[in-house]
């Protein structure tokens, strides 16, 4: 199959909460937006049946019905989806590369919200059984199979009970394996009341799972340890579901994209990572809280963010690098005195050069993306342009001899 | 490179990722399967099946709520 290439303006990997905020903002602020999704738009939020937090919903939602707005919302702004998985990228310099099987897009930002995917025990031949085999991470897509079958949870947190209680609706059995001791619980109060007193669950305390066993066709059961004894319990069952925490999707950026040992992306407030021009938001980032809410907090920043960067961009390519005449850029900090005063050296020797030197000024107080651009870190300083290239830096003794002297004029 | 299509269209999970299953063993490498779908779960198992499977996916959204999922057999 022949490879095509598409321009966009942003790429947004990723199509859960995060991402989808993210292109409400770069589709509202007019840029050209691609969001790419490897499923079903709506991401995690999708698994959960109820969400009770998200503000503005009072009577509470589906997490399919609230990513539906969300999704309708970026469609609104003339955000583009594209639904498949993301094979590579290529994100150093100004022109970044998402690759899929079918098509390479080149783009100015791009925004990480590739979130996370269901963990794994490690236990031994769980490979063979994932998925269609007896390993299930999705109640929603596997309870109405093993209608009067008996399943076994594995994992205590809000998930794993939530969805164990939706399965007791079409299981005759829902074993929960809990790795704490008796009574104690992940999930919230609620939940665990009721799981509690749902006459179908059944836990078994203090295990882990030590090994999935069962033949070429299908899982048949799953050994649990005893974590104080020892003792192996080998319990029969139809399906296994899995829920014990998610890791994030962060593979085809390791190397490239600095991260915390377990592969969340480390970013400041404003979503940067360490390249500039991409971005990251949602649950893939090491953060606090991993929560709709929050998700939606680190979009709106990343798409704000990926706005003004490229419309630094512009400014930098188009004035600060023009090479239709030699120039000089003051960096300075508005709020410093000293920037202040040589601010009149600067501007005295505009108005000397005028129509011969192009003079641009860069205010780090209100983004430093132009002395980052220029690789200066000292301010104030005068840095000097020729043939579109920076020739020289001035750091200190800043007047108009010596901004005359760096440009040899 | 043959091009197939199943219909479902009105079928719940597991019942999409179990035809698409039964036809991705008929077909040659290089085959494409074309799987209709409008039950959102499917968006789910299938193309994580086909994807654990290396196959390659790529989904189409036709429709509000109806999707089709392309699935390249690669081996």
């Amino acid at each position: 199959m022949e490879k095509k290439t598409e321009q966009y303006d942003v790429v947004i990997i990723g199509g859960g909460a995060a991402g989808l905020t993210s292109a409400i903002y770069c589709g509202r602020a007019r840029l050209k937006t691609l969001v790419i999704e490897k499923a079903l738009v709506g991401g995690l939020a999708t698994y959960t049946n109820e969400i009770e937090n998200y503000p503005g919903f009072p009577e509470g939602s589906t997490g399919l019905g609230l990513m539906e707005l969300f999704h309708k919302q970026a469609k609104k702004f003339g955000v583009k989806f594209k639904l498949t998985d993301v094979r590579g990228v290529k994100l150093e310099g100004d022109v970044k590369t998402v690759e899929t099987f079918r098509t390479d897009y080149q783009c100015k930002a791009v925004v990480i919200a590739s979130g996370g995917k269901p963990r794994l025990t490690g236990a031994p031949n769980e490979d063979k059984f994932l998925y269609d085999k007896g390993i299930s991470f999705c109640a929603t897509c596997d309870a109405a199979a093993n209608t009067d079958k008996t399943v076994i949870v594995i994992g205590s947190g809000d998930a794993a009970i939530e969805e164990g209680m939706f399965l007791t609706k079409f299981a005759r059995k829902v074993i929960v394996s809990v790795m704490h001791e008796e009574g104690k619980m992940d999930c919230n109060e609620i939940a665990k009341e009721e799981a509690l007193a749902n006459p179908k669950m059944e836990f078994i305390w203090n295990t882990t799972v030590a090994e999935f066993r069962g033949d070429d066709e299908h899982l048949r059961s799953v050994a649990l340890k005893d974590t104080r004894t020892g003792e192996i319990i080998d319990v029969p069952v139809d399906t296994c579901f899995m829920f014990i925490g998610y890791v994030p999707n962060t593979e085809i950026f390791k190397g490239i994209i600095d991260m915390t040992r377990p592969g969340y992306v480390i970013t400041n407030e404003k979503m940067e990572t360490n390249i500039p021009g991409v971005f990251a938001a949602g649950d893939v980032r090491e953060k606090f809280l991993k929560q709709v809410a929050t998700a939606v907090g680190d979009g709106a920043i990343a798409g704000y963010a990926v706005e003004k960067y490229i419309a630094e961009s512009e400014v930098f390519e188009n004035q600060i690098m023009d090479k239709s005449m030699p120039g000089i850029v003051y960096i300075w900090n508005a709020v410093v005195p000293e920037s202040r005063e040589l601010l009149k050296e600067v501007e005295a020797f505009e108005e000397k050069h005028k129509g011969q030197v192009k003079v641009n000024k860069a205010d780090v107080y209100k983004s430093n993306g132009i002395a980052v651009r220029l690789g200066v870190e000292a301010v104030p300083a005068v840095v000097s342009i020729k043939d579109g290239q920076a020739a020289g830096v001035l750091t200190e003794g800043i007047t108009v001899e010596s901004m005359e002297k760096l440009l040899g004029l | 490179m043959a091009e197939f299509t199943v219909d479902c269209l009105g079928e719940a999970c597991p019942v999409p990722l179990m035809k698409v299953q039964k036809q991705m063993e008929k077909m040659a490498v290089g085959d494409v399967l074309i799987a209709q779908i409008d039950h959102s779960c499917a968006m789910k198992n299938i193309p994580e099946w086909a994807r654990n499977n290396g196959h390659n996916v790529e989904i189409e959204e036709v429709d509000d709520g109806e999707w089709e999922i392309v699935i390249e057999k690669t081996k």
